[in-house]
């Protein structure tokens, strides 16, 4: 086990630095020399150069620029944000908050969704229902999230008017306590429910295949020979083998959801790094957009490993190797 | 053909996607016939609701939206089938590699594998985009860069399998080149999977577009289907049908992608068809 563990952090390990190298990279690749493309302008002052040359030594050969890079990202310093004038490091801690919220919550409710529904209609495979939820599933899958979150807008907070249309807490309230935890509460709906909506299928069709393709294992018409029932069949055999692929995908879908959370936050001005996202293309913001990249990389990494982790332990083959 | 067209009626899923995917190419070829008004031109009628001078209304700045989406279709079918060959023509090469050669090779390219499965490679063709400029070649490009890790995946299982073939084993033992086994074997032998998993790859490669075009990075030259629900945004009260008619198209084009994918993989692996 702690061989499988180690080998999930190495590869943890090396996707950050792959985006590390990979943002470094663009930096010196893209169209405009690096001194501009950091600074901002498209020809820096002398003194803008000098200091920019000081602190990322562009002077220097590429790997020893690498290097310095690394060094800054080691001490926490993503470098500073061209339209705010701020560390990036500072304005993304203050917007790591929200989107954490927004993602992990979607993850879970998604997960939970979406192998239910999928261990359901696998058991009633082949029946109308689950016909009709493989189109739904379909259906939802095919949407992008940024149109299916203004449809809900127009839908709920436009015509109906029963929740709010954008941000995170009521700006006039001034809510403290529970009050603002319920506030938080309301404005989360949307949001979640279209991340949710579009990231569920992929739970449903990972689980009802995978319930599928257990059910039909040997294995388990030998235990209907026996005269085990159904239910105790489900319950104490094809449940906890089948739920394995789940864990194992979830890592991945939590990338995928990651990305999805950008856009949705965009369109219902959630105060994560999403929207600061927007602005800072517009504005041409590299070092932001870099920061941002790089700390979506760490975070999807890390939650990766930690569902590898969980995951060892419940598979009792590699628990047990 | 014949079977081709036998099984595509015998799976209900391939027939609806066919002929939908059919109907949009046909809706792209025919576009300037099509299309009742220029879709760069803009109007007199702002914001106007679906009539029956402009059949699904005009955005903000009086351009019709129906033309619009129907010039929109050379777009998305462009940029989503180029970047899925990419894809698929990167992942077979570095799956079929790393399948059939094995060892230290195998193991670096799955552990790149990994790597991209994680990261989040949106946000790295977003960083493109916004630093390289968005021509549609640069989407394109960096789409197909970025979403080859399923069909190498793929191509990486089916190489593992087909090495062990007699007639591989027979090839070999013949004395062929293991690039010549590759490309006159392997390759062609496994690439089933491939192609429709390149079918679904060209849906999530038109969502990408889509979702590059509403950030404001798509082509700015072009109409693209994303871009049109970025502009119906502002008038989302005032002018929904902007923005729901230019998703739907979305939608329903992404489904049929789907369909075809789902389909082609339920006729072409006898496991799935058991379940159907």
């Amino acid at each position: 086990m702690g061989r499988y563990i180690g080998k999930r952090i190495l590869t943890g390990a090396l996707t950050v630095l792959a985006a590390i190298v990979l943002s470094f990279l663009l930096i010196h690749l893209a169209p405009g020399d690096p001194a501009s493309i950091l600074s901002g302008m498209d020809s820096p002052s002398p003194e803008m150069e000098e200091a920019l040359r000081v602190k990322y030594g562009l002077d220097q050969p590429l790997l020893s620029q690498l290097w310095t890079y690394l060094k800054n990202l080691a001490q926490g310093d993503l470098g500073e944000s061209i339209s705010n004038s701020r560390p990036v490091a500072e304005l993304i801690a203050e917007r790591l908050g929200p989107t954490l919220l927004l993602s992990l919550t979607t993850a879970v409710l998604s997960l939970l969704l979406g192998t239910a529904l999928g261990i359901y209609c696998a058991r009633r495979a082949g029946s109308k229902l689950d016909a009709a939820m493989n189109g739904v599933s379909y259906l939802f899958d095919s949407m992008p999230g940024f149109w299916l979150g203004m449809m809900l807008i127009l839908i709920f907070a436009s015509s109906l008017k029963i929740l709010p249309t954008a941000g995170m807490v009521d700006l006039r309230g001034g809510y403290t306590g529970f009050a603002h935890y319920m506030d938080v509460l309301k404005h989360l709906v949307l949001p979640g429910l279209t991340l949710t909506l579009i990231s569920t299928p992929y739970f449903f069709r990972i689980a009802r295949s995978s319930v599928i393709q257990v059910m039909s294992e040997d294995f388990i018409t030998t235990l209907r020979a026996t005269g085990m029932s159904e239910s105790r069949i489900f319950n104490k055999y094809v449940f906890k083998n089948a739920i394995l692929p789940t864990v194992t995908v979830f890592g991945i879908t939590l990338a995928y959801i990651f990305t999805g959370v950008a856009v949705i936050e965009i369109v219902f001005s959630w105060p994560g790094m999403g929207s600061f996202m927007l602005k800072a293309i517009g504005n041409r913001d590299y070092p932001l957009l870099m920061g941002i990249y790089l700390i979506l990389s760490i975070s999807v990494a890390v939650c990766m490993i930690v569902v590898d982790v969980i995951y060892a332990f419940i598979d009792p083959r590699i628990r047990y190797s | 053909m014949k079977r081709a067209l036998s099984a595509i009626n015998g799976n209900i899923q391939l027939k609806i996607g066919t002929i939908l995917i059919a109907l949009l190419v046909l809706v792209a070829l025919l576009a300037p016939l099509l299309a009742t008004h220029d879709p760069y031109v803009l109007g007199d009628e702002l914001t106007a609701p679906p009539g029956a001078k402009h059949l699904l209304g005009t955005d903000g700045l009086g351009r019709d939206v129906y033309s619009m989406l129907v010039y929109g279709a050379r777009t998305s079918l462009l940029i989503g089938i180029v970047a899925a060959v990419i894809s698929g023509v990167i992942g077979t090469l570095l799956g079929g590699i790393a399948g059939f050669y094995r060892g230290s090779v195998d193991r670096t390219l799955t552990e790149v594998n990994n790597i991209f499965l994680i990261m989040p490679t949106f946000f790295l063709i977003l960083l493109v985009v916004a630093m390289f400029g968005s021509s549609m070649l640069n989407v394109m490009l960096i789409i197909g860069l970025t979403s080859w890790v399923g069909n190498a995946r793929l191509m990486r299982a089916q190489a593992m399998s087909l090495r062990e073939r007699t007639f591989v084993l027979g090839a070999v033992a013949i004395g062929e080149s293991k690039r010549q086994i590759l490309f006159k074997h392997i390759i062609p032998n496994g690439i089933f999977p491939i192609i429709a998993n390149t079918t679904m790859n060209i849906s999530g490669a038109i969502l990408t577009e889509a979702s590059l075009s509403f950030l404001g990075l798509g082509d700015p030259n072009v109409i693209s289907w994303g871009q049109i629900v970025f502009n119906g945004r502002s008038y989302l009260t005032s002018g929904w049908w902007i923005s729901t008619f230019s998703g739907l198209t979305i939608v329903v084009t992404v489904l049929a992608f789907y369909m075809i994918g789902d389909g082609l993989n339920r006729v072409l692996s006898p496991k799935l068809r058991n379940n159907n």
